[in-house]
């Protein structure tokens, strides 16, 4: 291969920019809603470094929203996404239940440990 | 009332346990009945002025030959005196039933003693004196001979009466007054066991002294030398009982309190010798009337209540209060000082604190319970030189906090509060909009 130059990474960027433009827009504010969720969480984990992990019940709990959140969030997209050859099958309000069903429960949690 | 429970224990003594001991009761604590044992009994008169201070002073004076064989400290079971005096220094074996082992029994059950010996001493006079823990000179025509602080004689003496001064720095011990006048001592050394925590020198000899016979010329460099002679000594045992140790039985009789004194060296001549003050001082000690201490009602409530709960929370306030009294040889007064301290202790002390009184004997302070659950005791331990040592400890749980008492709302946690429910309203808002986009 020759020397990698700056006119193959903007070839590179680009051609991302463009495969992605392709996704459905339903997938798109999934990615969305999991960047909001991930940005919240680096915040969180900031503001402990500063201010110090006092009461850590709270950090863990607020950490874990976010993370799980996430998490969740990415579930869904697997099981929803069309290309995906594995959940074919799977109707998608079947998997976007599930995703509410989760949440529930993480949230019911995230309120007991936040103390 | 006093005679009342004097009745009712006795009843109970000879019923019940084998030696039950009413040594310093603090209920009738007056009227103590003492056995004096002498070698012969011209020492009642030779030290009446002694034994009349005694007897002013309330105490019962029952004299009796060493070797009377109707001896018996106790009967039945329970002890007939309240305290023992030794002035028979030659006596060989005790009458009747007493022996070296029902002298220590005694002692050992909390009654004071006063052991007086002078050369002529026997080995079982000085066998009783070890085992206080205080060791007599071996050589048994040894004398305390100082060449430089004895007393100014007419005849040319064999230096051999001393006259000391170097006390014990104790106002307890030896009273507020300070005692001018050397005091008058003829008799035989003793050393302090190094090893025993408990025993005091209260008059030592100067630097000079030695112990050695005073007839005969020294062969070797003597074993007892200098200030580690200690001419009166007293131990205070663990039990409160009181043991008042000396080598010279003359330093009581009539004759050297009565005496003047002039210390060889000085050009101060003191009428009256300092024996008087000293062995009424320090008899006065020995018999409980000065540094006797009793702590009463250990108090301890939360701040703001009354009654004691039977287990505290961690970080409570919590107020400690005790009393302590002396007793003055007639009553219980209040005792004031500046260095009680409690301890709330669980294998080590958490909290350690100077108590502070308000002169009527009620000591109180107030702190916060740590940070540490357990089972924890308030200490108070105090022994301090001459005065009875006082141990107390209660014991008291403290619990951790329980679920709902925890800290609410804390504001450094707000950041983390605030993510929880923007991730809440997020997700119900992504569900929306993922439903209901076009």
């Amino acid at each position: 291969m020759g020397r990698a130059t700056s006119k193959d990474a903007q070839a590179l960027i680009h051609s991302l920019r463009s495969a992605y433009a392709a996704t459905p827009s339903s997938l798109k504010i999934i990615d969305l809603y999991v960047g909001f969720a991930v940005f919240s969480a680096i915040i969180q984990v900031v503001y402990m470094a500063i201010v110090g992990s006092f009461p850590f019940n709270s950090f863990l709990s607020g950490v874990l929203s976010c993370i799980g959140t996430a998490v969740l969030a990415v579930c869904l997209r697997i099981q929803v996404n069309k290309e995906n050859k594995e959940f074919k099958d799977l109707p998608s309000e079947h998997a976007f239940a599930d995703f509410v069903l989760c949440n529930l429960v993480l949230h019911l949690v995230i309120m007991n440990f936040l103390g | 009332m006093g005679r009342n429970y004097f009745t009712i224990l006795k009843v109970l003594s000879v019923t019940l346990l084998p030696i039950l001991s009413l040594s310093f009761s603090t209920d009738s604590p007056t009227d103590r009945r003492l056995l004096v044992l002498l070698d012969d009994l011209s020492l009642k008169s030779s030290h009446s002025i002694f034994f009349n201070s005694l007897k002013s002073r309330g105490f019962d004076l029952d004299f009796k030959l060493a070797d009377d064989p109707k001896l018996a400290l106790q009967r039945y079971g329970q002890y007939l005196y309240d305290g023992l005096i030794l002035f028979s220094p030659s006596i060989e074996r005790f009458g009747g039933a007493l022996d070296l082992a029902d002298v220590l029994d005694f002692v050992d059950s909390g009654h004071d003693l006063i052991i007086a010996t002078d050369s002529s001493s026997s080995d079982l006079i000085k066998s009783v004196a070890t085992e206080c823990g205080v060791d007599f000179d071996e050589d048994p025509s040894a004398l305390v001979i100082d060449h430089k602080s004895y007393a100014v004689a007419e005849t040319e003496g064999d230096h051999t009466l001393i006259a000391a001064d170097d006390f014990i720095e104790s106002d307890v011990l030896l009273g507020k007054k300070k005692i001018e006048a050397p005091v008058l001592f003829k008799g035989i050394a003793h050393s302090l066991n190094a090893a025993n925590t408990l025993v005091l020198k209260v008059l030592s000899a100067s630097p000079l002294a030695y112990s050695a016979n005073p007839n005969s010329k020294l062969s070797s460099p003597p074993s007892l030398t200098g200030s580690s002679i200690s001419l009166v000594s007293v131990v205070q045992a663990r039990n409160n009982a009181r043991i008042m140790i000396t080598g010279s039985l003359d330093m009581f009789s009539n004759r050297f309190l009565r005496s003047s004194v002039q210390k060889a060296g000085s050009s101060r001549k003191y009428d009256k010798s300092g024996n008087e003050q000293f062995v009424t001082e320090l008899s006065k000690w020995v018999f409980h009337v000065r540094g006797h201490l009793k702590a009463v009602n250990l108090r301890h409530n939360k701040a703001g209540e009354t009654d004691e709960p039977a287990m505290y929370r961690i970080k409570d306030d919590l107020v400690f209060s005790v009393e302590i009294y002396e007793w003055s040889g007639k009553s219980w007064e209040p005792y004031v000082a500046n260095d009680v301290q409690v301890q709330l202790y669980m294998m080590s002390p958490y909290v350690l604190k100077t108590l502070s009184n308000d002169k009527k004997g009620l000591y109180h302070t107030s702190f916060k319970v740590p940070d540490v659950y357990g089972v924890f005791q308030f200490k108070v331990e105090y022994h301090r030189l001459g005065y009875t040592s006082l141990s107390l400890s209660k014991q008291i749980p403290v619990r951790p906090f329980r679920h709902n008492e925890y800290e609410r709302f804390i504001t450094a946690a707000f950041p983390y509060y605030g993510a929880s429910f923007t991730m809440m309203a997020g997700f119900f808002l992504f569900s929306f909009v993922y439903l209901y986009h076009k």
